[in-house]
């Protein structure tokens, strides 16, 4: 095994193509950063004129009657109107620099939009209000700040919220990134078949010992992230690792910063494993890098094209492999809503992999491959 | 030493190899000898079982055989073919791949260096193989299957596009690997080249081996048995049958003509050189049938 | 060069890849017409019911209110505004009743502009609601532009130049959804795809070089003919995109090339028309100028790199690259104008609707052309050097 992972080091060493994957890791991590600040994410006072007026418009969609407890306005009317009122007060407490104004208003305006989601006519404001689970989120997130008497943190580009927004956009590319990587992992060697026909290993052996090396320059490129994000720490400061961040696993929770780096490490691991062995298969198959990168990206858009099959197949992988909506539990804002577990998720494509294993011991040898 | 064993290939109706039984044994060279698709390279690849022949079976010192993955593993680990230098990775240097080989067959690593110097590559070996020429690459794809260094060694057309010095330099390395006791096929055009260190010939024709010496016995053995006229028109042919009307002449396609002077002696042979010499014939030879007029007469006839 | 043209166009036709990608824009554009498609909600519809609701209730107080001195300033507003505001709507509940579409369409028009002369900095009045929708900090932007816009559309309807439909109105026919597409993503689909058609024509004859080095064709004059084939086989490629069309146009309508095409100006913030035909053309003209530039580029990054992965990437950087700088109104800051990649949604160039988010004036059409134009002739000058130079090697 050591020793056709030492070839594998001679040939990884001298292609151009992971010098390359550096530079687009790091462009990546460079190029978020400038759009979070040309952005200004986390600017509150922008965020909440941009509430206020959805809620505005939200209530223009009824007739403007006596919105007071025993007014006779319906119920939704007077719960947004309350939102209204409690949003304005929001942006002055962040105005006036009132963190725990802020924080409890923030709580009773989340505490009122859960009511009234189950309201009469509430789809027809739908589009003007948060969905149910963005501000369950929301709120958990609000009661855990007070329960615990955090401060409130709001500049995105310090180190740690910064890795945070860094690993949510991860999420959707990491899988495309990987299937663009890896895609030729099998036809460069098709070029060299009869240098490694006569290899005195088993097949799987070799693709075994072929994941390993990927995988050692896939963990470079992970840790590549954390260094190209370091000039933060001077620019911006280092932020909170233990900073709360509201997830949602099945049920809705907390986790600090650190955990959900940590799953999300452990998703990119996982789904890297699983897209180099999904490339070593097709590309046996189709014996076309382009057809390979082209059938994975078709199933990785299937489900998003029809969300209806992730009901009908809850465990296939590529359901999982956006792990980031699947911890923010985006799913659950589907016409029919999924829960999609990130356990499962996890389970599901370790699963995949174990049984790709299997084919690849089961159905592929060296010996007959062809020349492409 | 490996044996072959009712070996039978097919492609799409053809039959490539027939039935083929042979035995090749330890410190020995075997020369493959055929025009280009008569199944040099099939046999080579079924050997390293490339090919599943749709008969017979190869056995590898008497007991491994292909009959599962782990066997094939252990085969491989004794039995290497030359990779094809259209194959050689262009990123890398010639140092490198030969650092491949050994490590995948765990080998002597001392043998990299040793085989370097004696091809003569110490010049190049460090620059990316992108950059060789033909003959280099020849020469790079060679060293890798010796510093592999396994038992048998199968070489396809392995003196391919390299100039006299190189073919007689890998020819002399040939037979040192011999000596050591490896055994190595080699399938070549190079026919003079090969006669002069193969150890058993075979020709291919119709899916079977034929052993050159079972088609011109006295091919083996160190007497005159043939004198060899490069340019013999027929006219002078029908006067020297009715001169020698006992001695068999043979004309081959290559143009040359054989007369067979076997067990004759000093006075019989002065007297058909004097009559080529009366015939303004200047240019034959004495000595035996060559590799190439057995090919010639094997393959071209007709 | 004709035969080995020939040559490079039938091994393009012929790879795997590229006939894959001509099967994926076609299931594309078989997906959006009969899928997205027909879910299209414009917020600018022909609704009936809604204009009827506003009239009613704008009607009712005019018809109560009580003027006097002293009455709340917004009531004085109103009282104001709403008769010609009613008027309008009037007029296009008239004009739907007795289904004269030309007449709704000049109602329509001047409803649009007057509205918005009034909602537009306003605090009290807003836009569609459409445009609010939650995390949206634009909606009055949105609703601004698209008030206009529609109006200088509706007033040109009023020509009669074509045939007027509801479906027309609504944008709903296969050339008016080509355009919104073209105002969308489908710029990015094809170029993507001449990146995927370009990434690999240099460097697949890697794999038989000698075959090819000894053609009597300079390298440069070779990777000329190679690069044309890409920019054939790219344009080829709305073909598939065509099928999707006729989709539509079966369910919709065609629509017709004098349909008219809202232009903005930045400078004047104003309105003007031009047809679909002559909107149509422009944006072929600048996919093409495009398409050029990508091949080049790649044409570039090939002979540098001698990698395809690298091809990809930079292809996409380059595409993409604009997401990471574009804010809204960045426009007044920094000249975008000068990046190419600022072009890359041909379409809201060509409308102007770059202008109005960057809140520039700079970028249009004819600039994009002298950008990327520009930019093209900088790499192909670069690969004639690198190709003529003693020591390069095509592979």
């Amino acid at each position: 095994m050591w020793n056709i992972l030492k070839t594998f080091f001679i040939l990884e060493k001298s292609n151009k193509k992971n010098i390359f994957a550096c530079i687009i890791v790091a462009v990546f991590v460079f190029g978020l950063a400038l759009f979070v600040k040309t952005e200004d994410f986390g600017n509150e006072v922008k965020e909440k004129s941009g509430e206020y007026q959805s809620l505005a418009s939200a209530l223009g969609r009824f007739q403007n009657v006596d919105a007071t407890e025993n007014g006779n306005g319906s119920d939704l009317y007077k719960n947004l109107a309350l939102q209204h009122q409690l949003v304005v007060r929001q942006r002055m407490a962040v105005k006036m620099n009132l963190p725990d104004l802020y924080l409890d208003t923030a709580i009773e305006v989340t505490t009122l939009r859960a009511n009234s989601f189950d309201m009469e006519g509430f789809d027809m404001v739908a589009n003007y209000l948060p969905s149910k689970r963005e501000n369950q989120l929301d709120r958990m997130f609000y009661q855990y700040m007070k329960e615990t008497g955090l401060s409130l943190e709001s500049d995105p580009l310090s180190f740690f919220p910064f890795l945070i927004y860094l690993f949510g956009m991860l999420g959707s590319v990491w899988f495309i990134f990987m299937s663009v990587y890896s895609c030729g992992i099998m036809t460069e060697e098709f070029q060299h078949t009869s240098i490694i026909k006569g290899y005195p290993i088993t097949f799987d052996k070799y693709v075994i010992a072929k994941c390993m090396s990927s995988m050692l320059l896939v963990s470079v490129f992970i840790l590549e992230l954390f260094v190209c994000s370091l000039p933060l720490i001077y620019l911006y400061g280092l932020g909170d690792s233990s900073y709360p961040i509201a997830v949602f696993n099945g049920d809705f929770a907390i986790y600090p910063i650190y955990k959900y780096l940590g799953i999300s490490i452990l998703y990119m691991v996982f789904i890297s494993i699983f897209t180099i062995l999904l490339s070593v298969i097709l590309n046996v198959l189709l014996k076309n890098m382009y057809l390979t990168l082209f059938t994975q990206l078709f199933l990785y858009v299937l489900p998003l094209l029809f969300p209806s099959m992730m009901n009908v197949i809850p465990f296939n992988p590529f359901n999982y492999l956006n792990f980031a909506s699947i911890l923010n539990g985006q799913t659950l804002d589907l016409a029919n809503p999924v829960v999609l577990n990130g356990t499962y998720g996890l389970i599901s494509i370790g699963v995949s992999i174990t049984l790709m294993i299997v084919a690849v011991k089961l159905f592929l040898t060296t010996g007959k491959l062809k020349k492409v | 030493m490996i044996e072959l064993k009712n070996i039978g290939v097919q492609f799409s109706g053809k039959v490539i190899l027939k039935d083929v039984s042979e035995m090749f044994n330890q410190g020995e060279i075997i020369g493959l000898v055929a025009p280009n698709g008569t199944g040099k390279s099939t046999l080579m690849n079924v050997i390293m079982n490339y090919i599943n022949p749709k008969s017979g079976k190869v056995i590898l010192n008497q007991k491994l055989e292909y009959t599962n993955k782990k066997n094939e593993v252990k085969i491989h680990q004794l039995v290497s073919m030359m990779p094809d230098q259209s194959d050689l990775y262009n990123q890398i240097s010639g140092k490198e791949h030969l650092k491949i080989y050994s490590s995948m067959w765990s080998s002597n690593q001392k043998l990299i260096d040793r085989t370097i110097k004696e091809l003569g590559m110490t010049s190049y070996i460090n620059k990316h193989t992108g950059t060789y020429s033909l003959g280099m690459r020849q020469r790079l794809c060679f060293a890798m299957q010796i510093v592999s260094d396994t038992q048998v060694m199968l070489m396809d057309e392995v003196m391919n596009g390299l100039d006299p010095t190189h073919v007689e330099l890998i020819s002399q390395i040939l037979v040192k690997k011999k000596s050591e006791g490896k055994t190595i096929i080699v399938a070549s055009h190079l026919l003079e080249n090969l006669e002069k260190y193969a150890d058993r010939i075979f020709f291919i024709k119709n899916g079977e081996l034929i052993l050159v010496n079972d088609l011109s016995p006295g091919f083996e053995e160190k007497k005159i048995t043939t004198v060899r006229v490069t340019r013999m028109t027929d006219e002078i042919k029908e006067k020297f049958s009715k001169e020698f009307p006992k001695t068999n002449i043979q004309s081959l396609a290559n143009g040359a003509t054989l007369i067979d002077v076997r067990g004759y002696d000093a006075e019989k042979l002065g007297s058909i050189v004097e009559f080529l010499q009366e015939n303004q014939l200047t240019e034959f030879s004495f000595g035996k049938v060559t590799l190439n007029d057995l090919y010639s007469m094997y393959y071209q006839e007709g | 060069m004709r035969a080995y043209f020939k040559m490079e166009f039938f091994q393009f036709m012929s790879n795997k890849k590229n006939i894959a990608i001509y099967v994926i824009l076609l299931f594309l554009s078989c997906y959006y017409a009969l899928k997205i498609a027909p879910e299209y909600d414009p917020i600018e519809k022909v609704d009936v019911l809604e204009i009827e609701a506003r009239y009613l209730t704008r009607e009712e107080f005019l018809d109560n209110v009580v003027i006097r001195e002293g009455m709340h300033y917004l009531t004085a507003f109103a009282v104001s505004i709403f008769p010609e505001w009613n008027e309008y709507d009037k007029a296009r509940l008239d004009a739907i009743e007795k289904n004269n579409l030309e007449e709704y369409a000049e109602a329509t028009s001047k409803w649009y502009t007057y509205s918005d002369k009034f909602t537009f900095e306003s605090e009290v009045l807003y836009y569609n609601p459409g445009y609010y929708t939650y995390g949206n900090s634009y909606a009055v932007m949105d609703g601004h532009y698209a008030y206009l816009s529609s109006a200088s559309r509706y007033e040109d309807y009023t020509e009669g130049k074509s045939d007027l439909s509801v479906n027309v109105f609504e944008e709903r026919t296969a050339l008016q959804t080509l355009q919104r597409l073209l105002h969308s993503y489908l710029p990015l689909i094809l170029l993507v795809s001449c990146i995927l058609f370009t990434v690999d024509i240099v460097l697949k004859d890697r794999q038989n070089p000698t075959l090819l080095q000894g053609l009597p064709l300079s390298d440069w004059r070779k990777l000329i003919v190679k690069g044309g084939v890409s920019l054939l086989g790219s344009i080829l490629a709305i073909i598939p995109l065509l099928v999707g069309l006729l989709i539509i146009g079966s369910q919709y309508g065609f629509g017709h090339f004098n349909l008219p095409v809202p232009n903005y100006s930045f400078s004047e913030d104003l309105f003007s028309t031009i047809t679909m035909g002559e909107y149509l053309i422009q944006n072929l003209l600048f996919i093409v100028v495009w398409f050029f530039f990508i091949i080049s580029l790649l044409l570039l990054v090939s002979v540098m790199l001698k990698n395809e992965f690298a091809n990809l990437l930079v292809g996409c950087v380059f595409l993409f690259a604009e997401f990471i700088y574009f804010s809204r109104g960045i426009g007044i800051e920094w000249n975008a104008q000068w990046y190419p990649t600022s072009y890359v949604q041909v379409g809201q160039i060509i409308s102007g609707y770059r202008n109005y988010l960057y809140v520039s004036d700079a970028l249009s059409l004819r600039s994009g052309l002298v950008v990327m134009g520009l930019c093209t002739c900088v790499f192909l000058f670069l690969i004639f050097l690198m190709s003529n130079h003693r020591k390069f090697k095509l592979l």
